[in-house]
């Protein structure tokens, strides 16, 4: 019997993929979370059409399941209660986007607390705390207006140091090269520019700039890696959108690669 | 912060530890197995903060020159890596070194090292470059000689400094955080008392092995005026895409000044390229700045051309305790029962047998410390979901290892949860890093610091306001 596909990422991007080629070949869908939508959110309403869908073709969903490692056609799947080795002909990993990092960005200067990525602020303020009283929203990548938004709905000032970012109480130009002041805790974000700077008073920088791609399956960390395939997209934004996209870069991929099966 | 049954938990102990970086902590790990009683003082929030924060990774067999005390405590602890990590509990890997030389000044000052070597008793080989790309095929082609340094190793100086912590605590040590010291009176010529931010302790002998901070305790004790300073080093962190390739150490050639830049495979799977250097005034003063990075990768890629900025995942700096005398490990030349511990660089490679020396020390002068058969000698094992061949396994002793919180690294719940619980337990998002490894990846904590926040602040009785990001700063600011 062949091995099914395995998609690892059940966002818009995995549900997209993996119901499309379902058309064709038994498919696994897995996630770390234990449940369907990712950074869209298990409870959106298209995201609840999308498994669906998935499941009517028969999407084997594998949810609360982490991928570690993948080679020779197995991939080691974490489950709070049990690891498995599933085989596989391919992997198609949709695992999304994070904030470029402070490294990505190169950013230096003091590395205190208040720094932190854009995933982590929606998290800690989706507990309805107040966490700082002006923050610098720093990029303009899909977290950026969640992060503002929660953030000032709780009572903080936001600084937002992008290009777009009109979701601010202010906003700066992202300059070229930036450094973090501060020894315990940040107190200034430095913007350089070609002869001076800037200090921009905070007590957080939320990094929220430039999505780069999460790549944490051992055995598929690069482009190229036999029988892996990677679709995380920066663009679209929008879950519809992304799930569409995902849905004709499934199709493409399936004239290239269909006869596999 | 104290052991169940702390052995002189009241204020009167035999020996005060000052400073929880790695040498401060195996002074009183080793003391904690003998009958003597011990206080480690550590004026961060936690263990590891200072220069042992900031390590190179490496358990060196050499630093040179011959003939010194440092020498001989480093060729005293190499030998016994293995069995101490394994009761410890701490990654480390012999894999060797080899030293690079490009061009023919360089090869002199080699075979200058490799004669130094066989001074020392330490094992090295002159290589031609052919056999150093043989050893580690990453090397530059412009290399014209290597010297092979097979018995240096890779460690987690984190784990390591962490670990003779818990040791110290399991053995009734009482550890103190967030105690910096304020004043030393001496009753008389036998006791000492030794005053820091929340208590007072009494005692009869003071290790000073406070790093950099080394030469502020010596004044306040009475002893030595001694001169510390910072000297900052800045360090990249490289992806593992590049790391796995990398099998040995890489070590520029030694000069007259500098030690230079080195590459370091590290246990976690990451490669760390550095340290700079650059004496300071100020400890506190941890910033990186974009020149020296550059310069930083610059010259780890004229060893190993491989390395290119795209692979960095993070940067830092940390500073060491440079001084008028690079190691001290002798007792006061004032102050009779102030031994000094204070090393400028090599605080790793030499704290086991610089451990058995400041016991051997003090027992000299007098301490009453007998080796107790009941001192427990090793830790409890943490298995580690990341390199553990047969995960399934691991789920009879915690379900929780199912549970990955860490995607980048692989670290579980399990392993969250025994870091917050240890003996010496992480009480910040930092703290849980330098005991498992959590955020070292390449998304930095994108994907696991809210998980790690809100399990440190249940095990802490904080919020996601006021949880500890750092050992000084919180996620919020309120």
């Amino acid at each position: 019997m062949t091995p099914p596909f395995l998609v690892v990422g059940a966002g818009p991007s995995g549900l997209g993929f993996a119901t499309e080629i379902a058309r064709q070949a038994p498919v696994v869908l897995l996630d770390r979370i234990p449940v369907t939508g990712g950074t869209a959110g298990w409870a959106d309403a298209r995201v609840r059409q999308f498994t669906a869908a998935a499941i009517r073709r028969r999407v084997q969903l594998r949810l609360g399941e982490s991928a570690l490692r993948w080679g020779n056609g197995l991939l080691l799947v974490a489950a709070p209660r049990r690891f498995e080795r599933i085989a596989g002909q391919h992997l198609i990993f949709a695992g999304g986007l994070r904030p470029a990092t402070a490294a990505n960005l190169h950013i230096t200067g003091d590395r205190p607390a208040g720094i932190l990525a854009g995933t982590v602020a929606e998290h800690l303020l989706a507990t309805g705390v107040k966490l700082w009283d002006t923050a610098v929203v720093l990029g303009d990548g899909p977290w950026a207006r969640t992060v503002a938004e929660r953030a000032r709905a709780l009572g903080t000032r936001i600084v937002a140091v992008a290009d777009g970012g009109n979701w601010g109480d202010e906003r700066l130009d992202r300059p070229d090269r930036l450094s973090v002041i501060g020894r315990d805790r940040v107190t200034h974000l430095r913007l350089h520019t070609s002869q001076s700077f800037i200090d921009v008073p905070c007590d957080a920088v939320v990094l929220a700039a430039d999505p780069k791609p999460n790549r944490n399956v051992d055995g598929a960390l690069v482009e190229g890696t036999p029988a892996v395939t990677f679709h995380q997209p920066v663009l679209p934004h929008a879950a519809a959108e992304r799930y569409e996209f995902a849905v004709q870069e499934a199709r493409k991929w399936l004239e290239v690669n269909g006869e596999t099966r | 912060m104290v052991s169940a049954s702390p052995r002189g938990a009241g204020r009167n102990v035999d020996v005060v530890v000052i400073g929880g970086g790695v040498l401060g902590t195996a002074v009183a790990s080793r003391l904690s197995c003998t009958t003597a009683s011990v206080c480690l003082l550590e004026a961060e929030t936690d263990v590891c903060e200072g220069a042992s924060k900031g390590n190179a990774g490496t358990a060196v067999s050499y630093y040179g020159p011959p003939g010194t005390p440092e020498t001989d405590l480093i060729n005293r602890s190499c030998p016994g890596w293995e069995a101490l990590c394994e009761r410890l509990d701490v990654p480390y890997r012999r894999i060797g070194a080899v030293m690079v030389a490009l061009d023919e000044a360089e090869a002199g000052r080699l075979e200058s090292t490799a004669d130094e070597l066989r001074e020392a008793g330490v094992r090295g080989q002159l290589l031609g470059p052919a056999a150093v790309r043989g050893l580690e095929p990453l090397v530059t082609g412009r290399c014209v000689a290597g010297l092979s340094m097979p018995d240096e190793g890779v460690i987690d100086p984190m784990a390591l400094t962490v670990a003779y912590a818990n040791l110290a605590v399991t053995n009734g040590a009482v550890l103190r955080l967030g105690a910096w010291v304020t004043a030393v009176h001496h009753d008389d010529d036998v006791t000492s008392r030794v005053d820091f931010t929340g208590g007072s302790v009494r005692c009869r002998f003071i290790v000073n092995a406070a790093g950099v901070a080394a030469g502020a305790v010596s004044s306040m004790a009475g002893g030595e005026e001694m001169r510390y300073w910072p000297r900052k080093g800045q360090y990249a962190v490289l992806d593992r895409v590049f790391a796995q390739q990398l099998s040995r150490i890489v070590f520029c050639t030694h000069s007259a000044t500098t030690k230079g830049i080195n590459v370091v495979p590290t246990t976690h799977g990451s490669a760390l390229l550095g340290p700079t250097a650059a004496d300071l005034d100020d400890p506190d003063d941890k910033a990186t700045d974009e020149e020296t990075v550059a310069a930083l990768i610059d010259s780890a890629a004229r060893l190993v051309p491989a390395i290119s900025p795209d692979f960095v995942m993070k940067t830092f700096a940390a500073n060491r305790p440079a001084s008028d005398e690079q190691h001290r490990l002798r007792f006061d030349r004032q102050m009779p029962r102030l031994l000094h511990c204070t090393n400028r660089s090599a605080g790793v490679s030499i704290s086991p047998a610089a451990a058995e020396e400041a016991l051997a020390l003090l027992r000299q002068s007098g301490l009453d410390a007998q080796e107790r058969p009941d001192a427990v000698a090793a830790l409890p094992r943490m298995a580690r979901l990341r390199t553990e061949p047969e995960p399934q396994r691991l789920i009879e002793t915690d379900p929780l290892y199912g549970q990955v919180v860490c995607a980048c690294e692989h670290v579980s719940a399990a392993e969250i949860n025994r870091a917050l619980e240890m003996p010496v337990p992480a009480t910040s998002v930092d703290g849980v890093r330098k005991r498992t490894g959590a955020t070292y990846g390449r998304c930095q904590g994108a994907l696991c610091t809210a998980g790690i926040s809100f399990m440190t602040a249940l095990h802490t009785g904080t919020g996601p306001a006021s949880v500890r990001q750092t050992s000084r700063g919180t996620v919020g600011s309120r």
